[in-house]
């Protein structure tokens, strides 16, 4: 549920957190492969992300004139 | 008497007159006698080459700074004052021509520049991953329309809240500053855009305004500008956090490319998977290494002995061998050597005889001698003593 709500640049600040875990001192090989595949996981679901998201535009109806 | 007016009543009804006819009048003229009493009140004289009208304003609606000399553009409505004289009440005043443009904002950006709002220490980062931006821009513009076109290109899943104002003439710089005011007040945008495409001099000289550009300084909300083309630099520019030469280029600093982004990812992952294969191959020699310290160890310890007591044991049992295999190839050559002196031809070399046929008188028998054979009768047959002697 929780990983439905996350948006494109969350999905990438989460990837960059898991990248970094495999350069980090906490390394361990015995957790490294679930580890990849967490993230290999996440890198396809961003790649989804990055070809199908489209932005929302909303154009306030508030008038500024006054 | 009929229609007479007291001085005061006068006036009041030419004022009343004036301010129907002209609710607000623009006059566009050169600027003399220019003055401020008190800090606070502004008068001048607007003129051409036969006529002048005197005008009054208050310092705070001076938007950008005037002198001597400037053509301007003045909004105001006429008036007759309590003493008789013609002025005009100006609300809002400014430079127009690319001579008084020019002067304008060179004054105003000193003023500025001395107060700090330009500083460079002052400048924030616009955060690379956007989840929502606030766009002030008119929605007409053909700026804006490249903006949107150029961010839906690059980037996706962001939202975009778009406050449609003026983006040139007087009345710009207050929508403008109301906009970024709302999106200041309601906070959740990261970003705010200030968009207008390329235009005069007096096209966007609206964003040389001093409120405006005071705004934009106190924005708590970073703003990034995309005004006009690379040459043309406006206040709000130099107050601005991050400053684009245009709206596309300000697309562009505002999203990252999907494309690189994805091919980002892509290197991020190969990257990780060289990571976890060395992790593999180092994990693969230490436990190598460790493996063939501990069979040296056992080697050592355990095996080398053993395998010492079984070459011991394999020694044993082939001497044994040996030994017994020496025992016994003795014994063959004694049997062999019995055997051989029990062949008959050797005791036939040795001078005996075979006789062979039925023991007694009157029979023949065979001899068989080393080299003859010998057919003969017995006649008698005596017993034999076996000391030797004949009995």
């Amino acid at each position: 549920m929780e990983k439905k709500d996350k948006n494109l640049n969350e999905k990438i600040a989460e990837l960059d957190k898991k990248v970094e875990w495999f350069y980090s001192d906490d390394f361990e090989l015995e957790k490294a492969v679930d580890k990849y595949k967490e993230a290999a996981s996440l890198a396809k679901e961003i790649e989804k992300d990055l070809t199908e998201l489209k932005n929302e535009i909303e154009v306030l109806s508030e008038d500024f004139t006054k | 008497m009929e229609n007479s007016f007291t001085p005061t009543e006068f006036i009041a009804v030419v004022n009343q007159t004036l301010e129907y006819a002209y609710a607000g009048v623009t006059i566009v003229g050169e600027v003399a006698s220019f003055k401020v009493n008190q800090g606070k009140w502004v008068f001048f004289d607007i003129k051409d080459e036969e006529s002048s009208i005197s005008c009054f304003m208050t310092l705070w609606a001076m938007r950008q700074p005037i002198e001597d000399g400037m053509k301007v553009v003045v909004k105001g409505v006429p008036k007759l004052t309590k003493w008789g004289k013609f002025s005009l009440t100006v609300s809002q005043v400014a430079p127009v021509g690319e001579g008084s443009l020019k002067k304008a904002y060179e004054m105003l950006k000193k003023k500025l520049s001395l107060e700090g709002l330009f500083d460079e220490s002052k400048k924030r980062e616009i955060p690379k991953y956007l989840d929502k931006i606030g766009v002030i821009s008119s929605t007409q513009a053909a700026g804006y329309a490249d903006f949107i076109k150029i961010i839906n290109a690059r980037w996706g899943g962001m939202k975009v809240v778009v406050a449609h104002t003026q983006v040139q003439g007087m009345d710009a710089p207050d929508q403008i500053i109301r906009a970024l005011n709302y999106f200041n007040e309601r906070g959740d945008v990261q970003a705010i855009a200030i968009l207008r495409g390329g235009g005069s001099k007096d096209d966007l000289s609206c964003f040389n305004d001093e409120q405006l550009t005071r705004a934009v300084a106190a924005s708590k909300i970073p703003v990034i500008t995309g005004i006009g083309h690379e040459v043309d630099e406006s206040l709000v520019d130099l107050a601005a956090d991050v400053r684009a030469s245009t709206p596309s280029n300000a697309a562009e600093m505002l999203t990252p490319d999907r494309k690189e982004e994805t091919r980002k990812v892509q290197q991020k992952m190969s990257r990780v998977s060289e990571e976890l294969m060395n992790g593999v191959r180092q994990a693969t020699n230490d436990n190598r290494e460790k493996i063939e310290k501990v069979s040296r160890g056992l080697l050592t310890r355990y095996i080398e002995p053993k395998l010492n007591d079984v070459r011991k044991t394999m020694s044993d049992i082939l001497l044994n061998i040996k030994r017994e295999f020496e025992l016994k190839e003795n014994d063959l050559k004694q049997k062999v050597k019995l055997l051989s002196a029990l062949n008959p031809e050797v005791v036939l070399k040795q001078g005996y005889a075979i006789l062979s046929g039925k023991i007694s008188p009157g029979s023949v028998v065979k001899i068989t001698t080393f080299d003859s054979e010998i057919t003969t009768l017995i006649q008698e047959i005596t017993k034999r003593r076996k000391d030797g002697k004949e009995g």
